[in-house]
């Protein structure tokens, strides 16, 4: 039996996987959208839902988010079901004032690039909430930073790309096997083969696996994570708030914390929902593919929590979940046409920022895949070939 | 039938589950993110069987396979200062 030939198959329906598909179909191919488990069933619903600059590094990560922040914003506009998207800006919140005075630099550069970042002092960051610890130096704010519900955000992706476009979706059916054969690609899945010129991996995460089945190397490790949600009692806060200790963690630099922070890689996050509840993060460790919630983590960062808003102390936790981010050595995702497999795309490897980052992802591959000539940001920084080359120097 | 709570924390009806189902032919998993049954403060402690049977109903798929409604730490609602272990051990 000859199964369809598709144009394009994307693997991975989280929200890289449901963005790359969305604006292929759009663009007029003929795609398939191939995913393991169910619709944003992996990282894309553990993890929280900034579409923010306030943490990206000043320069090209920056660009690449305002990029983003812009498609999500029409998004909203066009697609029919709603997102939870939320335009309310974000904040930063400083322990120190080491790092006070990073944080007013930071918000110089962030300027300097045209981006809308403001200083804010001890008083602002009073009126931000009633929760925080009063020796608090101060933080910053980013304007344009945004929330939306990411699993929210793939239905509504998906749905519009089904019903307008033609995409076909394709859940339930784990890969298990890729061969080229000629110019097309035979895909072996759980739940029928697929047939495509073209693949596009965005299977974050998991990607290596993907890779590997071609015999391509994808520098992608889990770096985990947990979050826990607090229960609706009193509004914390109306926007997203991080600390700036987040930052150096991220971009693995110093920072002033304890052992006990520093070893499980904590820092506060904290958005409040749609729903009322509030999300609390953050922990980054590399530790493999294993999703137990480890609960000295879960402490360390309750505790984390309490140093920023102590007020809070006898508000109630009722869940915690932990995800797997899909880090890079250089914390940029890849974005990419592999050159020894032609056909073979990657869109995978963007740790804690694919939220913020899966529209320009998915715009800047459509536009490779679809070969044209200008794209909405450079692509050389995204390439694959990118790590071939620091090996040669290493 | 319809108006009956299916989960009381975030008050949702049999009748919401079904229209949800309807609307956007959606799958358990689906149906459970968009109405946020089971949720609430209680993580389904209270719904989770009626929950999980009305699911399978309405989309036959086997509630084993999808449904996140499984079972994880804290067992029930802590309080952020309980959590963060104060007077604990460092090390």
């Amino acid at each position: 039996m000859s199964a369809k030939n598709y144009e394009v198959a994307v693997i991975g329906g989280g929200i890289v996987g449901c963005s790359v598909a969305f604006y292929l179909a759009e663009s007029g191919l003929d795609v398939i959208l191939i995913e393991k488990n169910d619709i944003a069933s992996g990282t894309s619903s553990r993890c929280d839902g900034n579409v923010s600059i306030v943490d990206k590094d000043p320069g090209f990560d920056s660009h690449m988010s305002w990029v983003s922040q812009e498609l999500i914003e029409d998004l909203s506009k066009r697609l029919d079901r709603p997102f939870e998207y939320r335009k309310s800006g974000s904040i930063l919140v400083c322990d120190n004032d080491d790092e006070m005075q990073a944080a007013v630099d930071w918000v110089k550069t962030q300027n300097e690039a045209g981006l809308k970042f403001n200083v804010l002092d001890r008083n602002d960051i009073k009126s931000e909430s009633p929760f925080f610890a009063d020796d608090i130096p101060g933080g910053l704010e980013c304007e344009t930073d945004s929330l939306i519900n990411p699993y929210m955000f793939c239905y509504a992706l998906v749905d519009k790309a089904e019903s307008e476009y033609g995409l076909q979706v394709k859940t339930r059916a784990e890969v298990t096997n890729i061969t080229k054969e000629g110019r097309e690609f035979k895909i072996q899945t759980t739940n029928e083969d697929v047939r495509a010129q073209k693949i596009v991996n965005a299977a974050g995460v998991w990607a290596p696996f993907i890779g590997k089945m071609l015999d391509v190397d994808i520098p992608i490790t889990p770096r985990k994570g947990h979050i826990l949600v607090g229960s609706r009692q009193q509004p914390v806060m109306m926007r997203n708030v991080m600390e700036f200790g987040y930052l150096m963690n991220k971009f693995g630099r110093e920072r002033i914390a304890d052992k006990r922070t520093t070893e499980h890689g904590v820092a506060l996050v904290l958005e409040p929902t749609e729903s009322q509840n509030f999300l609390l993060g953050s922990s980054r460790q590399f530790v493999g593919y294993d999703p137990t919630i480890d609960i000295r983590v879960v402490e360390t960062m309750a505790r984390r929590a309490l140093r920023f808003f102590p007020k809070m102390n006898d508000f109630k936790i009722i869940r915690a979940y932990t995800g797997f981010r899909p880090f890079t050595e250089d914390h940029l995702p890849i974005i990419s046409e592999v050159k020894e497999v032609p056909g073979f795309y990657i869109a995978a490897g963007h740790e804690g920022d694919g939220i913020s980052l899966a529209t320009g992802t998915a715009k800047l591959m459509e536009e490779i895949i679809n070969e044209k000539t200008e794209t909405i940001i450079p692509k050389e920084p995204l390439s694959f070939d990118r790590f071939k080359k620091s090996e040669v120097y290493a | 039938m319809k108006d009956t709570i299916i989960c009381r924390c975030e008050e949702i009806t049999l009748g919401d589950l079904e229209e949800i189902a309807k609307k956007h032919n959606s799958s358990a998993r689906e149906i459970k993110l968009l109405s946020r049954a089971g949720m609430g403060f209680c993580g389904g402690r209270t719904c989770r069987p009626a929950i999980d049977k009305i699911l399978t109903n309405i989309t036959k798929e086997n509630p084993s396979d999808a449904l996140p409604l499984k079972v994880a730490p804290p067992v029930r609602p802590i309080s952020l200062t309980d959590l963060g272990g104060f007077g604990k051990d460092d090390e």
